[in-house]
């Protein structure tokens, strides 16, 4: 039994297939952010162009055929409303065309339960940081099992601050990620607002200082006092959620995952505590099919399947209203 | 002796002339750059012990505060129990409302006001662990120590102790609507499926 997963929340049409927790293809394309960030409906019309060969590309690199297809799944939420129904309509259409089950995943489900499946861990404190989403997450059983948020982001995404530091300061695209290749080569390190409650944060006090100081420091000295501030802050809040929660396991995931310098850090927090580390390769951590196509075929195995005329998308889906199953 | 660890600092059981102290260290954190580590190490430790010595001259039931140094703050040791490990009673939830509006009053929030952090000893209420305190005149941070405790104990427990809590405190009533609008939050609220 092969089960395919749509990805189509924001920039990436990610599709992927998965047998048995074993990812067989991961393929995606990804939209070019220009200056002026992410429109919607432009994002949504390039997810059409291109929604066809993503799919048939995944099939076959999976190397099944179209029959082998026994469910398929589709990011519900959160993400931009016009993307997130190309991927619905996708779904729906390979449903009705194959006649099998289709089933709605949570974004930030998918990308802790990759990590989970990764890193080889059961119930770990997950830290999910993204453009649009940074939360320190932990299963919780009761009422139903859900993704309890112990901690989160009061204004904006971990992700989104570096992005927008980066383009205020007018550094190239791919932004987050080019301050932190300019942080690798900083030394020097200014000290910057360091915002943390418990096991919450916030990033825009230090977004705003770090522009208004911009011109008075190297780039690479810049980006280097950031990036260290805002992912100690992360790492911190982790650590209390960590002790608070007597969990013995640490993972983190989502886009911003991507940074070896992040991983790193938490890795070294975890290890404080004797506690197991864990994350998923780089190709999950970014938005992509394979993770939902992996909580999809957990949530088909439990008969989760849902109607086909019952099927939406929810821009706002919380991560607490979703149900999680393994 | 190591007596007790939490994510910020371990608390170690030490005699200084005879007189049994408590000492808590704001230990390195490996994962972060030396010069972050010691700005938040410092900064945190002088504001716990200001804090501290505030609510002591105030006459507010925590732990009477000896010394402090750059890391580590000395205090008096306590006897009796924590809050969570033991039985409650009405009379114990009344002490604890009126100490919450004591710290209120003069402008103070608590930051984790749980019963891990109420000492229980006799009849006597003490409210430990000021590491996530700070000044504030915000209703919001105030209402989410008023918050932290209601998730903790019964219902008809959090009456009691928010009854107190409104008779003592200033600007009570204002806070418990900022409660209100608070538990109205997606995060705060109860779960259902959809």
């Amino acid at each position: 039994m092969a089960v395919i997963g749509i990805e189509s929340s924001a920039h990436t049409f990610g599709v992927g297939i998965v047998e048995d927790g074993k990812v067989l293809a991961n393929e995606k394309e990804m939209y070019r952010i220009g200056t002026e960030g992410m429109i919607p409906n432009d994002v949504a019309e390039f997810h059409i162009a291109n929604s066809g060969t993503v799919v048939s590309r995944a099939i076959e690199k999976a190397g099944v055929s179209r029959k082998d297809i026994t469910g398929v799944g589709y990011t519900r939420g959160p993400g931009m409303g016009p993307c997130l129904h190309v991927g619905l309509l996708s779904a729906k259409t390979l449903a009705k065309r194959l006649g099998i089950p289709i089933v709605p995943v949570h974004h930030g489900i998918g990308h802790i339960e990759a990590a989970r499946h990764f890193g080889g861990m059961k119930d770990p404190v997950a830290l999910y940081v993204s453009g649009g989403n940074s939360q320190i997450l932990k299963l919780d059983a009761k009422p139903f099992a859900h993704y309890r948020v112990l901690g989160e982001t009061f204004d904006i995404g971990v992700g989104n601050m570096l992005d927008t530091f980066a383009r205020e300061i007018g550094l190239d695209p791919a932004w987050g990620s080019t301050v932190d290749r300019l942080a690798q080569s900083g030394r020097k390190y200014v000290e910057l607002p360091y915002s943390v409650k418990g096991m919450d944060f916030s990033f825009t006090g230090l977004m705003t200082k770090a522009v208004t100081i911009a011109d008075t420091l190297s780039r690479e000295d810049l980006c280097f006092s950031l990036e260290q501030t805002a992912f100690s802050m992360l790492c911190e809040t982790t650590e209390r959620a960590l002790l608070l929660t007597n969990s013995g396991e640490v993972s983190v995931c989502g886009g911003v995952a991507q940074s070896q310098k992040l991983r790193e850090m938490m890795e070294k927090m975890a290890k404080g505590h004797g506690a197991k580390f864990g994350c998923a390769p780089n190709e999950f951590n970014a938005d992509n099919g394979g993770m939902i196509a992996l909580v999809a075929e957990q949530m088909l195995r439990r008969n989760l399947d849902v109607a086909l005329d019952k099927c939406d998308i929810e821009q706002r889906y919380r991560i607490e209203n979703a149900q999680v199953v393994r | 002796m190591i007596i007790g660890e939490g994510a910020e600092a371990k608390i170690y059981s030490v005699d200084v002339f005879g007189k049994p102290l408590l000492v808590k260290v704001r230990e390195p954190k490996e994962y972060r750059i030396r010069e972050l580590d010691i700005s938040i190490r410092k900064s945190r430790t002088k504001r716990e012990a200001r804090i501290m010595d505030a609510l002591n001259r105030n006459n507010v039931p925590v732990p009477r505060i000896v010394a402090a140094g750059e890391f580590s703050i000395y205090m008096e040791r306590l006897s009796g129990r924590l809050m969570k490990d033991s039985k409650h009673s009405a009379m114990t939830m009344k002490k604890v409302g009126r100490v919450l509006a004591s710290i209120h009053n003069i402008d103070i929030i608590h930051g984790d006001f749980t019963p891990a952090n109420v000492m229980l000893d006799g009849g006597d209420v003490m409210i430990i662990d000021f590491g996530l305190s700070d000044y504030s005149k915000d209703d919001e941070q105030k209402a989410f120590d008023v918050l932290l405790m209601k998730r903790s104990v019964s219902p008809a427990m959090y009456r009691i102790f928010r009854d107190e809590y409104v008779a003592r405190c200033r600007k009570g009533g204002q806070i418990l609507g900022r409660l209100a609008e608070i538990e109205l939050r997606g995060r705060y609220q109860t779960r259902t499926l959809g």
